[in-house]
């Protein structure tokens, strides 16, 4: 016999395939006012099961309220690193994410963003899963057991 | 995790915060481990990847080494 998850689980697992599909589908990130209102959950109930996603790594909350920044890796503001995929312009919190948006979307893309010191612009494009065009390279400032000390900063 | 037009960029990056260089990678290891990383992560059947599936991961884009160990210092 299968056990059912427990409510909050059952919610939190509901909101996340709401928040994912959306970001991918719209490439804008639901926050949570338009998350209950689509579910027909109370926001607070919501606002919970978003705290749940982010205790296990799944989303990054900002820091002072109870939005998304990120539904990694689509990021829920504009940044400096924008992907381009399927007539869409999506946004990652870093390189590392606007590589990943063409991965979660399965689409090819093309990726624009600032080279980390002069800002000269700089492009990489994903074409049939392959990187088809790229230049430069990427730089890991954080060592990877500590990348979620200071997500942000990461 | 910032993109770079080269090395010298990079240095001049790091030299200006008092930071060390971290790791670096190339474009095509970026675009490996976001793969690996996130292909899965609309699938409704989605969860996080253990400990063990992570080195994997990592290891299989040659990125190993103390900087990429997860199990601390």
């Amino acid at each position: 016999m299968t056990q059912s998850p427990a409510p909050a689980d059952a919610l939190a697992r509901e909101v996340r395939l709401y928040v994912f599909e959306q970001a991918a589908e719209t490439a804008r990130v639901p926050q949570p006012s338009q998350i209950a209102a689509a579910l027909r959950h109370p926001q607070v109930e919501v606002e919970q099961a978003l705290k749940r996603l982010a205790a296990g790594k799944v989303l990054i909350l900002a820091p002072n309220d109870g939005n998304i920044w990120a539904a990694n890796p689509f990021c829920a503001v504009p940044s400096g690193f924008r992907v381009e995929a399927g007539n869409k312009t999506y946004w990652g919190i870093c390189i590392w994410d606007a590589l990943g948006i063409s991965a979660a979307l399965g689409k090819d893309a093309v990726i624009r963003a600032p080279c980390g010191d002069c800002g000269a612009p700089m492009r990489l494009e994903v074409r049939n899963s392959r990187l088809a065009h790229s230049e430069g390279i990427i730089h890991f400032a954080v060592p990877a057991h500590h990348w979620w000390d200071n997500i942000g900063f990461t | 995790m910032l993109l770079f037009r080269d090395e010298e960029h990079l240095d001049r990056w790091c030299s200006a915060r008092d930071l060390s260089r971290g790791a670096t990678l190339t474009p095509d290891q970026g675009w490996r481990l976001a793969h690996a990383w996130y292909k899965d992560k609309l699938r409704a059947v989605w969860r996080r990847h253990t400990l063990e599936e992570t080195e994997a991961l990592l290891a299989d884009v040659g990125l190993t080494g103390a900087f990429w160990n997860l199990r601390g210092e």
